[in-house]
């Protein structure tokens, strides 16, 4: 009973994790109708991030937080519009385009990471590492629960942006609806690399927390671009709200799968859930389809 | 079809015929190193071919197909060794008739799939097989299986160089002088439109679906012979689908040469950067370099190129840079 | 009777009762309506009375919830679009839906890909002369005009063979020239047989080329008959087209 609900606590505290970064990647879906591929990488770029400070500066890893958001979201600010570009050009399949072009950055991350920076596993370490929190018969390493909080509060911050102010309604109604989002005068490119630059901001937010909680190298960036389409399908592509809840389930069932069954099967149960839901419901899930 | 320009046919299938000639008596043009290059130069040439047939002919983006690849080499692998210790020659259409039978089930609930949720859809097949493989003890697990070496180079080179060869004839004949490479284009540009015209659009896409995969499977199966040794990751592994998209991206989507001219650019890239540095992961990000640019300058790939409108590439290439790109 | 001239006897479309419903939306409401052979039936409503939905059920597009679809005397209600396609029923697209990185010629072939092959080169090269498009037959559909796409998107009904053609507003917006040889070409098509169903806005084009008009509004048929008494009857005019003439 102890380990089913210490599972599910840490299954829950990794799902929070994961939403951060799923929500942003829904939303980049709307604005910009694409897939994005990289995701992992940005994930991964945030985690090495979150080792250097500590490695190189000696400052508590969790200050990449907002170093990682001003750094990465600027780097996607500049890959926005190229992204922009390549989909609404007029080549022949624009569409397609646009998923290989962010495959291509995906690649061309990967390998640039294990050309720097080899095979070696980091993580981002901090004052809380080590330390635990017993809720009554149940401990939780206290460097995870501050990663869920952490998240919470950049979930939090970027729920309320997008409700309460004026530019996070013109995000939204551009996700709703481009063509009435253009013609209420919303610049839908200049609109498309800010919310590419905010996506890739939080994400790597995320990788630090990742890589707090567990620890990154360069090839584990394919698995996060595997969560984030797997929470897509789940939610519907484009759909902000379901992508919490799918996260959270994919947190649970990564952490049952690996504590119950072997974790060398989580990855296989992950694809599996995900291949068998994409054929189960190609009608719902298409409803929001390209 | 009609639509290529009426130029002379002459310097095309001249080059074509020298070409041939050239592959044939490559053996005895150079030493078993650059037979071994060229053998592979082939392989990846055919399977580049075999993608681009799903990928570039019907529009569906395949990102498994390293699946049908390694599902080839595991029959062979398999078939090959106690208890059936069957004849290489008799694998081959084993392994075409599992991987068929893989890609009718795979393929009919897949193909219904638009865009990204096909190529979600293949990818997380493909990592499902791999992860199967890795942990099945028939398999050989993540240790891999052996099979019986057979050391004669140019039995291989000639096995590759006369499947490649048999691939490129079989595309051409389908996709650029048939009924059907019509029907499978109408679909790709406008399936509801394609149905409209009474083409089983259903139908179409997965009879090409199994052949682009029974195609990877061969190649798969010869491929297993000639390394004598395989596990999950050398015939599953992503980085093989990677290598084949980059090759038909850069080579000309869509089109019957590129394929072959991206294939072989690719390959013999590789074994140059392979041979002034080693196994570096530097290749992974000369690959992932070679897709942004290709998607960014060259969208129709080098075929592209050499095809009709030659001054609107640049012009494409020109608007970019510029960044114009309006609203669709 | 035999069965030819039994079948001949019936129009070469008829629905019944037919329904379908997108959540809430009504989109057909129980339509009734036939179309007879060698006859060309002018369809005219306003926006969002169920025009283009009606086609879509017709060509099988879309799968209706309840009704009958009798066309050339077999139920084809809920078939796959390509099997109705393939028993001679052709139709165009109201935004044109052209395959666009092939040409102009291979779109045509393309269109005879299922269904008569032998002499489809003959015919795509007649179609070309009839639509005068043979100048840009090898152009990629994507780089024609817009009237020459709505062009080669009726040319691609014509190379079906069809006996019934559903055309959705073909010529809404094209130049007076490609109006013209599109309507002569359906007048042609009729003299051979072809019986048609054309979604229309403009009046002058379903005065000229139509038998018969049959006006719907909110999912349902509510009148049809000659054009001159349906234009008499101003209330109909009024309160379903929004303008009297």
């Amino acid at each position: 009973m102890d380990l089913f609900l210490q599972t599910l606590l840490n299954g829950l505290l990794i799902g929070g994790v994961i939403a951060t970064f799923t929500i942003a990647f829904q939303l980049t879906f709307g604005v910009l109708h694409v897939i994005d591929f990289a995701v992992g990488g940005w994930v991964v770029l945030g985690g090495y991030l979150g080792y250097y400070v500590t490695a190189l500066l000696g400052l508590d890893g969790f200050v990449a937080i907002p170093l990682a958001f001003v750094l990465f979201g600027a780097l996607g600010y500049l890959i926005g519009p190229v992204l922009y570009n390549v989909r609404n050009s007029r080549t022949a399949r624009p569409e397609l385009m646009a998923l290989a072009l962010t495959f291509g950055l995906f690649t061309l991350l990967r390998g640039g990471m294990l050309t720097a920076w080899g095979f070696n596993t980091r993580n981002v370490t901090s004052m809380l590492s080590g330390e635990s929190l017993a809720v009554g018969p149940v401990i939780v390493p206290l460097i995870r629960v501050a990663a869920a909080v952490f998240a919470v509060a950049i979930a939090g911050g970027l729920f309320l942006f997008l409700y309460r102010t004026r530019y996070g309604l013109a995000i939204r109604a551009t996700a709703e609806n481009r063509h009435n989002a253009a013609l209420m005068g919303v610049n839908i490119r200049r609109l498309s690399a800010n919310v590419y630059g905010l996506y890739a901001g939080i994400t790597a937010m995320a990788g630090v927390l990742m890589g707090a909680i567990y620890s990154v190298n360069p090839e584990v960036g394919l698995r996060y671009t595997l969560f984030a389409f797997f929470v897509a399908v789940l939610a519907g592509l484009g759909s902000v709200g379901g992508a919490v809840v799918a996260a959270l389930m994919l947190g649970v069932i990564e952490a049952f799968v690996s504590t119950y069954v072997g974790s060398s099967y989580s990855l296989l149960a992950i694809f599996a859930t995900l291949f068998v839901v994409l054929l189960a419901s190609p009608k719902g899930i298409l409803r929001r389809g390209l | 079809m009609a639509a290529q320009p009426m130029k002379s046919r002459w310097p095309g299938l001249l080059l074509l015929a020298v070409i041939l000639v050239v592959l044939a008596l490559m053996p005895l043009l150079v030493n078993n190193y650059w037979l071994r290059v060229a053998t592979g130069a082939l392989m990846w040439a055919g399977l580049a071919c075999s993608w681009n047939m799903l990928g570039g002919y019907a529009g569906y983006i395949n990102f498994g197909h390293s699946a049908f690849f390694g599902l080839g080499a595991y029959v062979t692998a398999f078939l090959m060794n106690d208890p059936f210790g069957l004849p290489f020659l008799a694998t081959i259409p084993a392994g075409m008739m599992v991987t068929a039978v893989f890609a009718v089930i795979i393929g009919a609930p897949t193909l219904r799939l638009r865009g990204a949720y096909f190529a979600i859809a293949t990818w997380a097949f493909a990592e499902v097989l791999i992860q199967f493989a890795s942990a099945m003890d028939f398999t050989g697990g993540i240790g891999g299986i052996g099979l019986p070496p057979y050391l004669n180079e140019r039995f291989f080179y000639y096995a590759m160089f006369g499947t490649a060869a048999l691939t490129y004839l079989v595309a051409w004949a389908l996709f650029e002088r048939s009924r059907f490479g019509l029907k499978v284009k109408a679909l790709r540009d406008h399936e509801p439109a394609a149905e409209a015209m009474g083409i089983n659009t259903a139908l179409v896409k997965l009879q090409t679906f199994v052949l682009s995969a029974v195609t990877a499977s061969v190649f798969g199966a010869i491929f297993a012979y000639w390394v004598t040794f395989i596990n999950p990751k050398s015939v599953f592994g992503g980085d093989i689908t990677d290598q084949m998209v980059v090759m038909v991206l850069l080579g000309g989507l869509g089109t019957l040469w590129g394929p072959a001219i991206g294939g072989v650019t690719l390959f013999v890239v590789n074994r140059l950067i392979w041979m002034h540095w080693g196994d570096t992961a530097f290749y992974i990000a000369i690959l992932g370099a070679a897709i942004v640019l290709v998607v960014l300058f060259l969208p129709n790939g080098i075929a592209g190129l050499f095809v009709r409108r030659k001054a609107n590439a640049l012009e494409k290439v020109a608007e970019k840079l510029i960044g114009g790109g309006g609203e669709r | 009777m035999t069965a030819s001239a039994q079948a001949s006897a019936e129009p070469i479309l008829l629905v019944r009762g037919l329904y379908k419903h997108f959540g809430g939306i009504k989109a057909t409401n129980g339509v009734d309506l036939a179309v007879g052979r060698q006859e060309i039936a002018g369809l005219i409503g306003p926006n969002g009375c169920g025009k283009s939905t009606l086609f879509s059920l017709v060509s099988g597009t879309v799968a209706p919830d309840k009704g009958e679809i009798r066309f050339d005397g077999r139920a084809i209600a809920g078939m796959s679009a390509h099997r109705i396609a393939r028993l001679g029923l052709a139709r165009t697209f109201q935004i044109p839906a052209l395959f666009d990185n092939m040409s102009v010629t291979e779109n045509l072939l393309a269109a005879a890909a299922e269904g008569h092959w032998p002499g489809a080169q003959e015919r795509a090269a007649a179609t070309l002369a009839l639509l005068e498009l043979g100048h840009v037959a090898d152009n990629r559909a994507s780089d024609l005009s817009g009237g020459q796409q709505k062009l080669l998107e009726f040319g691609r009904a014509v190379m079906r063979q069809a006996s019934l053609i559903l055309l959705d507003e073909v010529t809404a917006g094209v130049h007076p020239n490609i109006r013209k040889i599109i309507l002569e070409a359906i007048a042609s098509l009729r003299e051979r047989g072809v019986s048609f169903l054309v979604i229309e806005h403009d009046m002058e084009m379903v005065r000229s080329v139509c038998d018969r008009i049959i006006v719907m509004d909110s999912g349902r048929v509510v009148t049809s008959g000659a054009f001159e008494d349906i234009v008499r009857n101003s209330e109909v005019m009024q309160t379903y087209l929004g303008r009297p003439q």
